[in-house]
């Protein structure tokens, strides 16, 4: 990896098993760990408490499998598409990143999102409204919801769903919407 | 039987569910061992993930070829309650396995208000409390850690304790139970050296080794936010100070540094193997280590990383450490002179002077703190009204000298086994307020925390008390008694009346003693003669010092009973403290 100025990259996780138990700051905190453990020079915050300079979306209530979490994370070594295998080795069973792209020096996630995909997972005929809404698969009712950027997200378990999931990330430009880097 | 099936539903329902997940980055899943070892930490995972003593053990046995060990925590009541109503036993958080599936259950006993804990983890896991009731299909239950020096209130649910350094005896431990009914199983234990099993040995000698020993530096990540939520080297086990009050002080001797180099080393690996952003230099007493300015100025290499130490002493010097050492904000100093006069200074032996703190206090100010934190006890022996009130005065004085905020925290001394002061008496909680009355001036310009007296005396009761305790401790269990260090789950009347149905003597357990009186841990050699102690507590009462051991042997007993020594790795840098100057 050579030393260049700095890069800013738009990655593309996963949080699934046990780990949807983990609030938001505990995401962040393990996330920065992970990153942490490469090696990798990523940008730090200015001041006494240093910590990697990250910008996460949206926050999920606990309970809830992501599997479209995004950051954005700054650095002056060249990320190559290895780093994704390499960087998975590093993480604890049920967090891997996904992908990742190179993005623009203003990218902002807070404005390249619109909102998100939402899955609930019923193993019995979901309550009255969202009984029309659900599709029946191998035994499951699953209701698909979307949810403007920074709306609320309901709890796990709150309509009697026993899973919740994050499943789709919708960007404002079509660009983003194609899928990033890696897998 | 593996609960993870049963947890899924439980975890969505309870506060902070991350606490009970296990499969943190670093845990050990060994499969096809002989014997499984389960390390209970009995508080909330927040703090057991703390304790460093178990990483130790955990690495040690599980880069062992023959056994495994996993780990568990006492959940806090609202996990505990869906636990107990879906009948999901206590778990090990590396396997999910029932710890009562284990073949050795291991206790850390880190201080006597977690003895309840004890019990409910065991209630939780469905093993018999008594280890009269065990059988071979239960596992063996042991113990270990500071409160084992005086293993009498715990006899009745533990089978073996372990007492001292626990490096070497884990798997010879480990290796006994191996094969064998249970007796013989606790036949064998009774004959490794540091190892109590009620009723097989009737003496024991606390285990020890002579050189710190291989560092754990794949340090188990956790996903909570716990109390000491980073990488630890223990820069040194030990202390020479000789405070008489401080039983760490007493119970970890000799001294056993690991050299700078060795430090830097561990601490470059901790911090590579986990991601830390912090790491924590662990000892009794940092600024002590004769190589210190040499790690100071190895870690100043070390960029983007905080370093903290956290117990320094009250002197210029240490101050000038944590300033040249920690990259953490200046917010706030924490200094311990303990007392408030220098007559009780040196009743307990704690060796500084007045101008010692303020030379302190002036470094503190020099470099930037605006906040200073200091902590006192109240009843030491001999304290009189007078001691008490210059506490006021050193307040004072120390705001005069213009920090903006300026904070004390006054315990309740509580006399502790193998010290000087285990024949002293601990003041009642009536006393207690009386003394605190007399400060409460201070309230004008510092704000002051006082420790619940109430619940220094039931610490009292169960560090100094014997045998007959068991019965309190589980009719206290009984009554939800259990985490009783949390401010929330407290209830000290109803300590008290468990005190005083079972018949334990508060009176005589805290009251004063003379050096014929029969202590419950009179059989535990911890190398210290008892003779030792007694001279202590006499040189105490006359307020005459004692000097730091590394200078000067002060025949305390224990290097003469283990054959071992002070391992220092540097010049032996003279400490200067009042000791020396008065």
């Amino acid at each position: 990896m050579s030393l260049n100025e700095t890069k800013k990259y738009l990655f593309r996780y996963k949080r699934y098993g046990l780990l949807r138990y983990l609030s938001h700051l505990e995401t962040m905190t393990m996330i920065e760990r992970i990153l942490r453990r490469t090696g990798v020079l990523f940008e730090q915050t200015k001041g006494f408490h240093q910590r990697m300079k990250l910008s996460f979306g949206q926050a999920l209530p606990t309970g809830i499998i992501d599997l479209c979490g995004l950051f954005v994370a700054s650095s002056v070594e060249d990320i190559k598409s290895d780093f994704v295998d390499f960087v998975n080795s590093l993480s604890p069973r049920g967090f891997e990143i996904s992908g990742f792209e190179e993005v623009e020096k203003n990218f902002k996630i807070s404005k390249a999102l619109m909102g998100y995909e939402f899955k609930m997972l019923f193993n019995m005929v979901p309550p009255a409204p969202l009984a029309e809404k659900a599709s029946k698969v191998n035994g499951m009712w699953i209701v698909k919801f979307y949810k403007p950027f920074n709306a609320s997200v309901p709890k796990n378990g709150e309509f009697g769903q026993y899973l919740t999931l994050r499943s789709k990330v919708v960007f404002s430009e079509v660009h983003f919407d194609q899928g990033i880097g890696g897998r | 039987m593996n609960v993870l099936r049963d947890l899924v539903d439980v975890l969505d329902k309870v506060r902070k569910p991350s606490r009970y997940i296990g499969n943190e980055y670093n845990a050990v899943h060994k499969k096809d061992v002989e014997v499984s070892l389960c390390l209970v930490f009995p508080d909330l995972y927040d703090v057991g993930m703390s304790h460093f003593g178990l990483h130790i053990l955990y690495d040690i046995v599980n880069s062992s070829d023959f056994a495994v060990c996993e780990r568990s925590y006492l959940p806090w009541v609202d996990m505990q309650k869906l636990m107990e109503e879906r009948s999901i036993p206590l778990y090990s958080y590396e396997s999910y396995k029932p710890l009562k599936e284990f073949d050795v259950v291991g206790f850390t006993l880190q201080y006597e208000m977690s003895y309840t804990n004890v019990l409910r983890a065991l209630r939780l896991s469905n093993i018999p409390l008594h280890n009269s009731d065990r059988t071979n299909d239960d596992p063996i239950v042991i113990a270990g850690g500071p409160c084992t020096v005086n293993p009498a209130p715990m006899k009745r649910f533990i089978e073996a304790f372990l007492i001292g350094d626990g490096e070497e005896a884990i798997l010879e431990i480990l290796e006994a139970v191996r094969v064998g009914t249970r007796e013989e199983k606790l036949e064998k234990l009774s004959k490794i050296d540091g190892v109590y099993v009620p009723g097989y040995n009737d003496k024991v000698s606390k285990r020890i080794i002579a050189e710190m020993g291989k560092a754990p530096l794949a340090q188990i990540v956790p996903y909570t936010e716990i109390v000491h939520d980073r990488g630890v080297v223990e820069i040194l086990r030990g202390c020479t100070h000789g405070c008489r009050f401080c039983q760490a002080g007493m119970i970890y001797r000799p001294v056993r540094e690991r050299s700078a180099k060795e430090i830097y080393d561990i601490a470059n690996e901790v911090i590579r193997l986990t991601g830390y952003e912090e790491v924590g230099l662990l000892s009794l007493s940092s600024a002590d280590h004769s190589q210190i300015d040499d790690i100071v100025s190895l870690f100043k290499n070390l960029k983007d990383l905080s370093v903290s130490i956290p117990s320094t002493r009250v002197d210029a010097f240490s101050v000038e450490l944590a300033n040249a050492i920690s990259s953490v904000r200046k917010s706030g100093i924490t200094l311990a002179p303990e007392a408030g006069s220098q007559r009780l200074r040196d009743v307990i032996n704690k060796g500084i002077s007045e101008e010692e703190i303020f030379g302190a206090l002036d470094n503190a100010k020099k470099f930037g703190w605006r906040k200073v934190k200091l902590y006192f006890m109240i009843g030491l022996p001999t304290e009189t009204d007078e001691d008490v009130m210059e506490i006021g005065e050193m307040l004072k004085r120390v705001k005069k000298m213009g920090f903006a905020n300026v904070s004390a925290t006054l315990g309740v001394f509580v006399p502790k086994p193998h010290t000087p002061f285990q024949f002293a008496e601990q003041i009642k909680p009536e006393e207690a307020w009386r003394r605190f009355k007399l400060i409460s001036w201070v309230r004008r310009f510092a704000k002051i925390n006082f420790t619940d007296p109430r619940k220094a005396l039931i610490e009292g009761v169960l560090s100094r008390g014997g045998e007959d305790l068991a019965e309190a401790i589980e009719m206290a269990e009984g009554r939800d008694l259990i985490f009783a260090d949390w401010s929330e789950m407290f209830k000290p009347d109803e300590w008290f009346e468990v005190f005083e149905k079972s018949g334990v003597k508060i009176e005589e357990i805290v009251g004063p003693k003379n050096f014929e009186y029969k202590f419950p841990w009179d059989f535990v050699n911890v190398g210290i003669y008892k003779e030792y102690l007694w001279l202590e507590y006499k040189r105490a009462l006359k307020g005459i010092l004692t000097p730091d051991c590394r200078k000067k042997c002060t025949m305390c007993g224990v290097c003469m009973n283990f054959k071992v020594k002070n391992v220092l790795k540097g010049e032996k840098r003279v400490i200067s403290t009042s000791n020396d100057l008065r």
